[in-house]
């Protein structure tokens, strides 16, 4: 079976985040780039789709030269090769343009399914694996928690409000997947060392032969406004301490 | 011919014809000569086996260290008097047979070379001698078959079902013989002697004259046919154990020895690196060659005694663990693999195929079971308290580290641990740069501010993140300040020490950890470092070495002892309660810091200090070692728990700690236990600054809400 598994490096969750002060986006300096957390599950949901049906599982990525570092990553873990797109056009793309460039990559190799997480933590945007289906014409399953495979089926459990959704599709197709599709292995060191030896093709728009083209684009980004900071009730009479905590939280706060 | 008979016996020249009535015959040599035939043969045997296994490793370096070794804890027998009801067992058996064997051998040189001065005085006190040192081994084989087969100790089992073999009986029955059969030998001759030859010196041999004193009835013709019957007897006994020895656990005789010669010499806790990790093909102990030839060759040296397992903290809280059982089963699993290798390659070396059949049985996973693995804290109990040295850690983290780096299968939560290393370089996971925040109410400079320091105060991952390790920070930095110590941080520079990396197999992970951290302290020049956390301490003192990391290291308790002598800090503030200290594993066992701590506190003022019924070099281990502070405990009772219950049996009301992970599992123990409102957990630094009396901060636990609020709450 031919898989495909599509990552995107994203700031580690717990990295401090600052905003340039042009807005334009964030000051990188000091960041720890990871995989983004749902693409590890699509990764690690490839690799047992491989370990059981045979196959190939290639990465793809989008994204500048620091990415080379979390396709590595993928590929210790157990992937055979991959692609990395890493275009200046494409450092601040949309959904739609990131979709192009990955499908432009995805549709001259075979592939039988493809992964992606259903979301990146960093823009939150959640479109890519979609808009990706669609550009290849392939159906999709999303934010999927369970996937079982049989011949040309693809049976996908997909959790919504009080219910689960099983979706059947027929292969090939896009699946994205939420957190509770599997447990995402930790790689070997005999994996890390040799992902340092595996194929990765490194392509730009015109290798794909791709016109970049956003249908949005951040017009601007800024800071969260800070957290005002917290207040001490004083006073020695718990009576009126709690009528003042009661007229904050309907004047100030508005929440009552 | 014999010498002895030239003598004339009397008082005044007291003395006894050796081989008296059972004459030297040829054949006796012919005997020995066959005894030792089967003895060479074993050992031979044995050689093949202890050859056929593992990777080479030189253990022969440095005789002069090797020697005194084996001469402290072989001849001397220290470690093994260290318990002292089995030490003082084994003595008797040991020296009673030592001396012994040394009569026997100034009897042989008496009877064909002479000894001029084998009679009168000498020979008395000769005869007292051996007399004394052979009631010594009966009555330590009595005491061995009554511990063995009547007192039973679960030492000498695994829960509760004794390990016993028929030839432990054998072997003790068979001293035992021996020195019965010699004083009965002893007892005919002397009722013949005495009563007939009218030696009148006879009581100096007194076991043997008391008996004779009960063969009245037996006539002296009698006596002598019975006499060179029992020496007969007594030949085949001592001869039949002698060619027996390489086939039964008398070989620690030979093995034990030898693995006291060939002790490791490095620092205690020492792990060998992992030195290629481009070109190996294999990582870590995943099947048994993969060993060096001494560690297979230390579970030949295991007696099976148990003292490793008697303070084994996951086996007394029951988990599968044992010391004894991991080494014994890998002996077990030895013995099956060895002929097979050995017989392989021997028909490689005759031009044959070289086909070394696989392995039935995987080793880890099925000899040694994962949880056994997976449950050692790497308290070293086992290795400081084996008597005949075996090294039973770097066993477990070899083959932990084949788990981790070959097959990455391992414990969910210790993989979350390592993400968090590799990404934030703290087992936590919290941001990186948050690292420096501890400090901000106390103003500690970096080093990238200010390098002029003498001393790099690593603060570790539990003083930088985690919210108790926080406190002692801060009080560890007030201290050092008040003292007008000069010290500086590396603040967002620091990363993680990577012990819990290295002892739970990842080191790979580990060796990025120290590179990195070396680098940065290089970097700064760092000759001095203050640790607050003994897992740094141990790893940066003896493991970054490897990686060009050259630093004195000092435990904070080492300093604050220190202070304290040097009245750079006073102590003013008394406390009450009573104390108790909990001896960290990676500081007491791995580096022998016992007094300083002991010595800070009973400088506080009031200090009531009690010790627990584990302490020093026996204490029980807080349960987070070997990376088992970042893994679930799902089996038997909680370490912290029992370690807690023995706090609280010593009436202690605090206790003090030196280290950040005993510190949470400590805390965790007392509130396990519902006594958080009678006791508390507190680190060393935060006793002495509270103790400095400069402020009232420092709350000793969260349950004081009483101090008066300070401006820092604010935030």
């Amino acid at each position: 079976m031919n898989i495909v598994a599509c990552v995107k490096q994203v700031p580690d969750t717990e990295a401090l985040i600052k905003v340039k002060p042009d807005g334009s986006g964030i000051d990188e300096g000091g960041i720890k780039w990871v995989m983004s957390p749902y693409d590890e599950f699509g990764v690690e949901e490839a690799l047992k789709t491989k370990e059981k049906f045979g196959g190939e599982v290639t990465i793809v990525s989008v994204g500048p030269a620091r990415t080379m570092e979390t396709i590595r990553t993928a590929l210790a873990m157990g992937a055979e090769k991959a692609i990395h797109i890493d275009d200046p056009a494409l450092y601040n793309a949309d959904a739609y343009a990131t979709a192009s460039a990955l499908a432009a990559a995805i549709k001259d190799i075979p592939h039988d399914i493809i992964f992606c997480g259903m979301r990146a933590i960093d823009d939150d945007s959640g479109q890519v694996g979609s808009v990706l289906a669609e550009l290849l014409g392939l159906p999709q399953v999303t934010v999927i928690t369970k996937l079982d495979i049989e011949g040309q089926t693809a049976k996908a459990i997909k959790p919504i409000e009080g219910a689960q959704l099983l979706i059947e599709t027929s292969l090939p197709c896009v699946i994205t997947a939420q957190k509770g599709l599997n447990e995402p292995r930790y790689a070997s060191l005999p994996g890390i060392m040799k992902a340092k030896k595996k194929p990765v093709e490194v392509k730009n728009a015109g290798d794909l032969g791709l016109a970049v083209d956003q249908k949005s684009a951040v017009a601007k980004m800024s800071p969260p406004p800070a957290r005002p900071p917290g207040k001490i009730i004083q006073g020695d009479d718990p009576a009126a301490k709690a009528a003042e905590v009661i007229r904050l939280l309907r004047e100030e706060a508005k929440v009552i | 011919m014999a010498h002895g008979t030239e003598h004339v016996y009397s008082v005044g020249n007291e003395g006894r014809e050796v081989f008296w009535n059972a004459p030297f015959e040829l054949i006796l040599f012919a005997f020995t000569a066959v005894a030792m035939a089967i003895f060479a043969y074993g050992l031979y045997k044995r050689w093949q086996l202890w050859k056929a296994l593992g990777r080479p490793e030189d253990r022969t370096d440095n005789a002069g260290e090797r020697i005194k070794s084996l001469i402290v804890n072989g001849l001397f027998q220290v470690k093994t008097f260290k318990d002292a009801y089995p030490g003082i067992m084994h003595a008797l058996i040991f020296f009673g047979f030592f001396v012994l064997i040394f009569g026997a051998a100034i009897d042989a040189t008496q009877f064909h070379i002479g000894l001029p001065f084998f009679h009168g005085k000498f020979y008395l006190w000769f005869s007292l001698t051996m007399e004394i040192f052979g009631l010594a081994v009966l009555l330590g084989v009595a005491i061995a078959l009554y511990r063995r087969y009547i007192e039973k100790p679960d030492r000498l089992g695994y829960r509760g079902t004794p390990d016993n073999t028929a030839d432990d009986a054998i072997v003790l029955v068979g001293i035992g013989a021996i020195i019965i059969t010699g004083f009965i030998i002893e007892a005919l001759r002397l009722h013949v002697n005495v009563n007939e030859d009218g030696f009148t010196w006879g009581a100096w041999s007194f076991v043997g004259y008391a008996l004779s004193k009960t063969f009245t009835g037996i006539g002296f013709d009698t006596a002598r046919i019975l006499h060179k019957w029992m020496w007969w007897i007594h030949t085949f006994i001592v001869l039949g154990l002698i060619a027996y020895i390489p086939w039964s656990r008398l070989l620690h005789i030979i093995t034990s020895s030898a693995n006291q010669y060939m002790i490791s010499l490095k620092p205690k806790g020492y792990l060998e690196p992992i030195a290629d990790f481009e070109n190996a093909e294999s990582f870590g102990v995943g099947q048994l060659e993969d060993f060096t030839w001494k560690q297979i060759f230390d579970s030949d040296a295991c007696t099976r005694c148990g003292r490793c397992q008697d303070g084994c903290p996951a086996y007394l809280t029951g988990k599968p663990l044992s010391p004894k059982k991991v080494i014994q089963d890998l002996k077990t699993y030895w013995l099956e693999r060895a002929p097979v290798v050995h017989a392989a390659k021997k028909a490689a070396a005759e031009g044959e195929e070289p086909v070394i059949p696989e392995p039935e049985k995987m080793m880890v996973g099925e000899v040694i079971d994962l949880h056994e693995l997976w449950a050692c804290t790497n308290c070293m109990y086992c290795m400081e308290h084996c008597p005949v040295c075996i090294e039973h850690i770097p066993k477990i983290i070899g083959m932990r580290q084949y788990k981790v780096l070959m097959e990455a299968d391992f414990a969910p939560e210790l993989q979350l641990t390592y993400r968090n290393m590799e990404n934030n370089s703290n087992p936590w996971g919290i941001g990186a740069h948050l690292r420096q925040d501890w400090a901000a109410e106390v103003g500690v400079k970096t080093l990238a501010e200010d390098a002029d320091v003498e001393y790099l105060f690593y603060v570790g991952c539990s003083g930088s993140f985690d919210d108790r390790g926080k406190k002692v920070a801060i009080a560890l930095a007030k201290i050092l300040k008040e003292a007008g110590v000069r010290f500086g941080v590396l603040g967002p520079e620091e990363g993680c020490c990577g012990d819990s990396a290295m002892r739970g197999g990842n080191e790979y992970l580990y060796q990025i950890m120290a590179q990195t951290n070396i680098e940065v302290m290089n970097g700064y020049n760092v000759k001095k470092i203050i640790t607050m956390c003994p897992h740094g301490y141990n790893a940066i003192k003896k493991d970054y070495p490897h990686f060009g990391g050259n630093f004195e290291v000092y435990h904070h308790t080492e300093i604050l002892a220190d202070l304290i002598a040097q009245g750079r800090i006073k102590l003013k503030n008394s406390v009450e309660g009573t104390f108790t200290y909990h001896d960290s594993c990676f500081l007491g066992r791995y580096n022998d810091v016992y007094d300083q701590p002991r010595n800070a506190l009973k400088a506080v003022p009031g200090m009531n200090l009690v010790e627990m019924s584990s302490c020093f070099n026996k204490s029980f281990c807080c349960g987070a070692g070997g990376a088992r502070m970042w893994m679930e405990e799902d089996i038997g009772e909680r370490i912290n728990d029992v370690r807690a219950d023995q706090a609280i049996a010593a009436n202690a009301s605090t206790i003090a700690v030196g280290c950040p992970f005993c510190l949470t599992m400590m805390a965790d123990g007392i509130k396990d236990r519902g006594k958080e409102e009678t006791m508390e957990a507190l680190d060393i630094a935060e006793i002495i600054w509270e103790a400095m009396g400069l402020e009232e901060a420092v709350p000793p636990a969260e349950e004081t809400p009483s101090e008066a609020p300070k401006e820092e709450t604010a935030e």
